[in-house]
This record gives C-alpha cells, sequence and structure tokens, in this order.
C-alpha cells in the first residue's frame, strides 16, 4: 500500500518547495496533503492516519512543537512518523522536539539527498 | 563580543548557501557597489531578539525577485508566478539566510530567537533600528544578471526578550 506525507508549513510557497524536493529526492508518497497552520494539520490528522509529516516549527497561530505534542495525543497518529523542517538548528531546540514526539530534523537550506537520507529509513 | 567582519562574512557565507542550495543561483559578494538596486524594490525582513536584536532584510528588484520565485519553484514560466509566490519566496530568503546566520553565531552570541519574516514592496527600501545600532550591509551580483542586497541590523539586546 502507498504511503501518505503531509506538509505543515505557514507559507504556501515554501510548501511548493518541499513538495518539489521531496519529489526530487525519489520518494514517492501516493496520497499528499498540505496544512497551513498546526491547528489544520490536527484537524485533518484526527479525520485518520498520516505515514509521513513534514512540519515547519517557527508558525503563527500554532508553532511545530505545539503541534508535535498535540499530535502525538492523538490515536490516529500513533504510528505517524513527524520530521520538523526548520531554520531553527540550535541543538536544545532539537533535542526538545525530539523529547516531544519528533521522529527527525530536517534544517533549512535542505536538498533533495537530506531528505532522502532522512525520510527513507523511515519509509521502511 | 561578535564584530562587524565577522557578521559580514557570516552573512555573505549564508546568503551564499542559500542560493546556491535553494535558489539554485550563483551569488557574489561586490565591494563598493552603491548603484540603485531599481525600482520597485522588495524587501523581505525578520526580526530576532535575545543576546542580540535587530534584522535582516534581503532587497533586490522585481524581475530578480521573480527569477528568484521561479527558481526555487522550479517553474520554467514566469508568467506562471503570483504576487503571492513572489512575496513568499522573498520572505522564505530571509528566513534562511537568519536562520544560516544563527546557526553560524550562536557558539558566540547565544540565544537568539527570530520573528516570523515579512516582506513589503516599494521605493527606496531600509530597515531602521533607530540610534544606537550596527549595520553590516553587502551588495551582491546574482547570476551575474541582478543586483541584491543583504542587511543586517543590530544591538546588544536584553536575554530575556522575545520577538
Amino acid at each position: 500500500m502507498g504511503k501518505s506525507l503531509m506538509i505543515v508549513d505557514d507559507s504556501a510557497t515554501m510548501r511548493k518547495i518541499i513538495m518539489r524536493t521531496v519529489r526530487m529526492s525519489g520518494l514517492e508518497f501516493e496520497r499528499t496533503e498540505e496544512a497551513g497552520s498546526g491547528v489544520e494539520a490536527l484537524e485533518k490528522l484526527k479525520t485518520g492516519p498520516i505515514d509521513v509529516v513534514l512540519c515547519d516549527i517557527n508558525m503563527p497561530e500554532m508553532n511545530g512543537t505545539e503541534m508535535v505534542k498535540q499530535a502525538r495525543q492523538l490515536p490516529t497518529c500513533a504510528a505517524t512518523k513527524i520530521i520538523m523542517v526548520s531554520t531553527e538548528s540550535s541543538e536544545d531546540l532539537i533535542k526538545q522536539v525530539m523529547a516531544d514526539g519528533a521522529n527527525g530534523y530536517i534544517t533549512k537550506p535542505f536538498t533533495p539527498e537530506k531528505f532522502q537520507e532522512k525520510l527513507a529509513p523511515l519509509l521502511n | 563580543m561578535i564584530t562587524t567582519v565577522s557578521l559580514k562574512d557570516a552573512l555573505l557565507d549564508s546568503a551564499r548557501e542559500v542560493f546556491e542550495t535553494m535558489v539554485f543561483m550563483a551569488l557574489e559578494g561586490l565591494e563598493d557597489d552603491t548603484t540603485n538596486l531599481g525600482d520597485p524594490t522588495l524587501l523581505g525582513s525578520i526580526t530576532f531578539k535575545g543576546n542580540l536584536e535587530g534584522c535582516l532584510g534581503v532587497c533586490c528588484d522585481e524581475a530578480c525577485a521573480r527569477t528568484i520565485a521561479a527558481n526555487m519553484l522550479g517553474m520554467t514560466s514566469l508568467e506562471e508566478l503570483t504576487d503571492n509566490d513572489v512575496s513568499d519566496a522573498m520572505g522564505e530568503i530571509a528566513n534562511m539566510v537568519m536562520g544560516a546566520v544563527k546557526a553560524r553565531i550562536q557558539n558566540e552570541v547565544g540565544s537568539i530567537e527570530v520573528s516570523i519574516p515579512s516582506v513589503v514592496q516599494g521605493r527606496e527600501l531600509r530597515n531602521s533600528l533607530g540610534e544606537g545600532a550596527v549595520q553590516v550591509k553587502i551588495r551582491v551580483n546574482i547570476e551575474e544578471q541582478y543586483r541584491g542586497e543583504f542587511s543586517l541590523q543590530y544591538r546588544e539586546g536584553r536575554p530575556n526578550d522575545v520577538p
């Protein structure tokens, strides 16, 4: 069965760029979704499982760290792999968001190779 | 304390990294360039607070901004671009360059928190922090076709400030 992907970022342009980079990485997803905020992402995640979520951290309304915490309370997200995609690169923040339930971290600027390296092991 | 020389290097290296990785355009620093960037220009800005507080800006003319956005999105035709795509792309450039600068200086200056980027369009745009601020500015040649400017204005901040 094909995998599903959700991209969470308040910038529509960045969502398109991430989608393009995922395609360039060679990773294939049968279903893709987008959300413009942590709140919208949680609403979508409540309706059914998603295999992989790529989530920005620095967003208005609800930031990515809060979204991860709340997503981990949802029964539909038990097996979801959540990867943070952010310009933030401080070790403390990365440790904190991993402790909150994220499965990985990709810093911007990124390359297709970086997506391949971080996502491929989680998809097998 | 961090010097303007090391900040200038961090700013140029960060801008180069972002352009090579995400925009797929070569970027070179220009010495003593004071030519007009063209009108109208777009200015993407992002503020930061913490041990250092201030604002990072990236500025270029509309034609350059549209090419940057098209390259980031992998579009072959500029006509497909919306104004929102162009504005968003400039904001993301400011965001990513700020993130790359922060990664380069955080061992020296410690904690910095970054805001959400904003973009404005107009004539002779520039950020200003007022008196007491230090400014680092670099002019760049983008793909030997466009001129752009990256600026960083800052002063020592109060550690517990949040944007």
